[in-house]
């Protein structure tokens, strides 16, 4: 028994270890010939990597915002523009008296990390196209803004760029800034993809709501994505000033935006040396296509089509090579439930006895109640089953529980203290994980890194410790792996640790929600409808590790329509019938209970 | 009572064999088998979450599926709702889904969207003589409706075409009883014009009193199937419903 | 100077509020928003200018032709760009189809018409002053699109087909409704709304490939703010946008007119999401 689980993690660890050295020899051999370039000593080719240097660092953060959380922020171009002419104003002196050229770079970052922040707002409120539409009405305005502001920007003349002084001064010391700036961009955009924080922008993108049952909170995580692309905009257009050496407007084409956009899709989302190899490609290859010159924006944008139609998923999906090789098609769940104990920490007496408790509450949709003052309590170490016909406030009542809904009128209480409505993403503080009706899982991400996620709050290290992988981040990663290896081992999917979520089958999938709910160590258990979708077998050792994580002292709400499997397990059931409670008790009274049988039965 | 019986010799207006259906990587059907006669009423019974609805969907092509589906003769296992509707196979689905921004009338009209204009007012007023009540009100917009009206708004938009095989999702749903009789009682109507219907119901005793044959769907399959003056069907039912022992149907 | 911020005002803003009711006519067909809104637009000044100055064509010619363009164009966008991404629509992935087309269409434009901005002819030679072609010829092309939409909502069963899609394209798709034929219609029309805002303010934005992304941002503010689907939103939202933008131009200039506009976009939206007028809908867990 040891030996399984002593086993698998190491097995795990190697194989993730070759993975890493496969990414790393492609960066090694990036960063030797950037290093190398200038014995060529072709200025030609110096600039055109200077340019691919320059966009990377846009382009690595702006791959966090696009990439990982999934935000399409087409105009980012506007960051580039912004830092391109703080920079050279500050350095010119047009608005003030002149700056020193590393000082106006940092302030082109700043201006770049608040301007990120201000078209980030938008999008932790509005939907994707209202989102799109924002940064694309901010590159216009600032465009117009820059025409328009002569003073300082020099108006459709334009202004020239800084001049950085020794040791990066123009020619190839200016080549090494670049280079060495943009590698700083990619081992820090590196450190946060693969970190918890990664890890839950990549939840937003595609699991929302399980990212929020997780505790993960959303703005924040979000504002400080926004800083850090809009910093590493605002320095790529400090660059790109100097570059250029005399800046208009008509330099900041959308054509860039668009660019950016197909480096970091066709790169694959979820991706960094995907989205850096399309960023330099696609800088340098309309230098080697000069008749094309002309029609260059509209090849992208037949690119950017091409793409979005065929390969959404980007090369690196088609270059996934470790997850085109069949899975074993027999493929069995078979749950460890005494692992439980040390998945949840502790031994289950130990931890102390608590109770959720609705009292009186009334939820109305327009004019529907869906809840109409319903009493429940929730025990630590009982397996409480909430069943009922559809549209009986089932899973309204679940929701209401972990703060999807906002009751009308009520009161909810964890132990007599009260529990605030509509907070879902505090629900993880409580420690109250759940799972849902369908599956929500990142599919493009490993089932390890899927139960990792569950266990977010859990991390001590900040966002900035993270981004310079400071031992704190290292540690959190460390723990986050290792309880993760456990849990998928209580539920008994380890083997399945490296493989891309959305291979699995359906009753797989939902072993996985209860083990990324597991890695929250729950007082409280919420399953909407756990059981659907299983095999009678399936379906029994889901039971058996129901029952076997309440005996550790969890509490359980159990949302099903499987009649059997509620009587199994349950210790109490409490019947819905339009939004009340039809009957409560012991399995068995309600089994015998004749009204049960006909709001079942319709008779 | 007409003759409703369905007849072993005469190939079945509708013949699913082997359907299964589901939600994205969700299988909820399994291999199912079902026939309907023409001119019969059909009551497809069941827990919630036993698949029903998507039975229906999965017959009209709202929701893909595998398996063949043979109506009136003809091969319908690829095609999508609008054919299905063509051939005569209508579904109203659950939830009284009418367009409430629109005029009762429209509402109806809208249901024989491609048709003739004259052809198409006949066949409207026709749809609308099932249920007075809301012939009465056919220029107010359907938002105005109760619950029950909008119900049979939707029944009579399924007629529009005069249907060979209505398929109704739980007419039943939020309605008053009162209403409820008025709805099942147009199934009835329809059954003695000669429309067979497959009817989805959640109040058992109300569908068996109406139906010619029942059959009982559990984990998405079909668990029992008989006609309805067998003996002790309620039992059977119930025991169907509940499944004693968990295993029997998807033991493999 | 106050009539003529008010008649200019008002002359963009229609072409914003037609730009707007593209936006909703593609959307309520499809609950995809486009970004060949601006397209059409920039395309209605561009073509129009082409054949009737170019081409030598007679004005009713030249938008018949300017019109027709446009429902192809609709008619493409929807084959090409939107029909392959809607059944994954959660992915949003329409959003960088539909801009990609737009910005291929907008470069062949650059290349085949150039990157300078060309007068528009006068069509009919009254004014100066109110009277003027360039004022009101905006203000009917919004009112007769007006109108038209009425007419053809209430008055045909394709228009209160396009109602039901836009209401409940599944309930729709049960009842047997064409729904990819509706589809392809409502955007032709669309595409001919959006070639007749920027043939009918040609006069005032010049035949110019650049309008298309000003056209795209500022005719999206009054559907933000009006509600989405909301083509009452979308005129009243537009003219007062275009007047807005005319007296802040005029009054305190260019820069802080650009600054106001996406300042106040952005605050509305992020206090009311669901627009001014629009209603809140409950989220799904």
């Amino acid at each position: 028994m040891t030996d399984a689980t002593a086993s698998g993690p190491v097995r795990v660890g190697e194989r993730s270890l070759l993975g890493k050295l496969e990414g790393s020899v492609s960066w090694i051999l990036l960063g030797l010939v950037g290093l190398l370039l200038p014995l060529l000593d072709d200025s030609y080719i110096g600039v055109i990597a200077q340019r691919a240097y320059i966009y990377w660092i846009l382009s690595a953060g702006l791959n966090l915002v696009v990439g990982y959380a999934g935000q399409i922020a087409i105009g980012w171009v506007s960051m580039l523009t912004l830092g391109a002419y703080t920079t050279a104003a500050l350095t010119a002196g047009t608005a003030t008296d002149p700056w020193h050229p590393y000082l106006a770079l940092i302030a082109g970052g700043v201006i770049g990390a608040a301007a990120g922040v201000i078209v980030g707002l938008p999008a932790l409120r509005l939907r994707t196209f209202y989102f799109a539409m924002t940064t694309l009405g901010f590159a216009t305005i600032v465009t117009q803004v820059a025409l328009a502001w002569k003073s300082v920007t020099g108006g459709g003349v334009g202004t020239p760029g800084p001049v950085f002084p020794w040791p990066f001064d123009p020619g190839w010391g200016f080549y090494y800034f670049c280079f060495i700036l943009a590698a700083l961009a990619t081992w820090m955009t590196a450190n946060i993809a693969s970190s918890r924080f990664g890890r839950a922008l990549v939840a937003i993108r595609d699991a929302e709501v399980a990212a929020e049952a997780s505790g993960i909170a959303k703005p924040r995580l979000l504002i400080a994505v926004f800083l850090f692309a809009g910093a590493l905009g605002g320095v790529a257009g400090g660059l790109f000033a100097s570059l250029q050496s005399y800046i208009t407007p008509d330099a900041f084409t959308f054509e860039i935006s668009v660019l950016f956009f197909i480096a970091i899709l066709i790169g694959g989302r979820g991706s960094i040396l995907g989205p850096a190899l399309g960023t330099i490609i696609l800088t340098a290859l309309p230098e080697f296509a000069a008749p094309l010159v002309q029609w260059s924006t509209f090849l992208y944008a037949a690119l950017l089509l091409v793409i979005v139609l065929v390969i959404p998923g980007g090369i690196a999906d088609l270059l996934d090579y470790k997850n085109r090789r069949p899975l074993e098609q027999h493929r069995e769940i078979v749950p460890r439930p005494d692992l439980l104990g040390r998945v949840l920490g502790g031994d289950g007496r130990s931890r102390g006895k608590s109770t959720i408790a609705l009292r009186d509450i009334e939820l109305h949709f327009g004019g529907v109640r869906a809840i109409d003052g319903l009493d429940l309590e929730v025990r630590s170490g009982e397996v409480h089953g909430l069943i009922g016909p559809n549209g009986s406030g089932k899973t309204t009542t679940l929701n209401v529980i972990s703060g999807y809904y906002r009751p009308n009128a009520g009161q909810m209480t964890l132990d007599g203290a009260e529990l605030p409505f509509a907070l879902p993403h505090a629900r993880a503080g409580y420690r109250i994980s759940r799972t849902f009706q369908t599956p929500r899982l990142v599919g493009a991400a490993s089932v390890l890194e899927n139960v990792m996620i569950g266990g977010t709050v859990h991390g001590h290290g900040t966002f900035t410790e993270s981004i310079l992988a400071l031992p704190r981040h290292r540690r959190d990663e460390r723990h986050l792996k290792a309880a993760a290896l456990q849990a998928l081992a209580t539920v008994g999917l380890e083997s399945l640790a490296q493989v891309r979520a959305d291979r699995l089958q359906h009753s797989e999938l939902r072993f996985i929600e209860i083990a990324r709910a597991l890695m929250l160590k729950p007082a409280f258990l919420l399953l909407d409808e756990p059981a659907a979708g299983l095999s009678a077998e399936e379906i029994r050792r889901l039971g058996n590790l129901i029952k076997a994580s309440s005996r550790e002292g969890v509490g359980v709400l159990l949302v099903e329509h499987h009649a059997d499997l509620i009587f199994d397990i349950c210790d109490r059931v409490t019947v819905l019938n339009l939004g009340k409670t039809l009957a409560a008790g012991t399995p068995n009274e309600i089994r015998s209970h004749r009204e049960v049988v006909s709001a079942y039965l319709g008779a | 009572m007409p003759t409703s019986a369905p007849n072993p010799m005469v190939e079945p207006l509708l013949k699913i064999s082997g359907l299964s259906a589901g939600y994205g990587k969700i299988g909820v059907l399994n291999g199912i088998d079902l026939t309907v006669g023409a001119g019969e009423i059909v009551a497809l019974l069941g827990p919630n979450g036993a698949g029903k609805s998507t039975l229906l969907k999965a017959i009209s092509g709202l929701l893909p599926r595998t398996g063949t589906i043979t109506f009136g003769g003809q091969d319908m296992s690829k095609t999508g709702p609008r054919e299905a509707v063509n051939a005569g196979l209508v579904h109203v689905v659950e939830g009284h889904r009418v367009f409430t921004q629109l005029s009762v009338h429209d509402n109806v009209m809208l249901a024989g969207y491609g048709m003739k204009g004259s052809e198409l007012g006949t066949r409207v007023g026709e749809a609308l003589r099932f249920f007075p009540e809301i012939a009465e009100k056919r220029n107010d917009r359907a938002v105005t409706l109760s619950g029950g009206q909008q119900q049979m708004l939707a029944v009579a938009q399924g007629l529009v075409r005069r249907p060979r095989l209505l398929m109704l999702d739980e007419p039943s749903a939020g309605l008053s009883p009162v209403l409820v009789d008025r709805v099942l009682a147009a199934a009835a109507q329809l059954r003695d014009a000669g429309t067979a219907v497959l009817l989805v119901e959640q109040l058992i005793e109300k569908a068996l009193k109406l139906a010619d044959r029942v059959y009982a769907l559990a984990r998405g399959s079909i668990v029992l199937e008989a006609r309805t003056n067998e003996d002790d069907l309620p039992n059977r039912l119930e025991h169907a419903y509940f499944g004693q022992d968990v295993s029997a149907p998807l033991a493999s | 100077m106050f009539a003529s911020i008010v008649s200019y005002g008002l002359a963009v803003g229609a072409v914003y509020a037609l730009i707007g009711i593209t936006y909703n006519v593609m959307f309520s067909a499809s609950r995809v928003f486009s970004f060949t809104a601006g397209m059409l637009g920039m395309l209605g000044g561009v073509l129009g200018a082409l054949f009737i100055t170019e081409w030598g064509l007679p004005t009713i010619v030249g938008l018949v032709l300017v019109l027709a363009c446009g429902a192809v164009l609709g008619i493409v966008t929807e084959i090409v760009t939107v029909r392959p991404v809607l059944k994954s629509i959660d992915q949003h992935l329409y959003v960088l189809s539909t801009l990609a087309f737009a910005l291929m269409i907008q470069q062949l434009t650059a290349i085949w018409w150039g990157t300078d901005a060309r007068p528009f002819p006068r069509l009919i030679p009254i004014g100066p002053g109110w009277l003027d072609q360039q004022f009101w010829l905006p203000m009917l092309a919004c009112a007769v699109t007006i109108v038209g939409l009425e007419l053809l909502y209430r008055k045909t069963l394709i228009g209160r087909a396009f109602l039901a899609i836009a209401e409940d394209a599944y309930a729709a798709r049960a009842l047997g409704l064409p729904e990819t034929g509706l589809r392809m219609a409502s955007y032709a029309l669309a595409g001919m709304i959006g070639a007749l805002a920027g043939f009918s303010g040609a006069e005032i934005l010049l035949a110019f490939f650049g309008n298309q992304a000003i056209l795209n941002f500022y005719g999206f503010v009054p559907v933000a703010l009006g509600g989405m689907g909301s083509n009452r939103g979308a005129v009243i939202g537009g003219l007062a946008l275009g007047v807005f933008q005319q007296a802040a131009n005029f009054l305190v200039g260019g820069i802080f007119a650009a600054v106001a506009v996406f300042a106040v976009f952005i605050v509305v939206l992020l206090l009311r999401p669901e627009g001014l007028a629009g209603a809140a809908t409950a989220r799904r867990v």
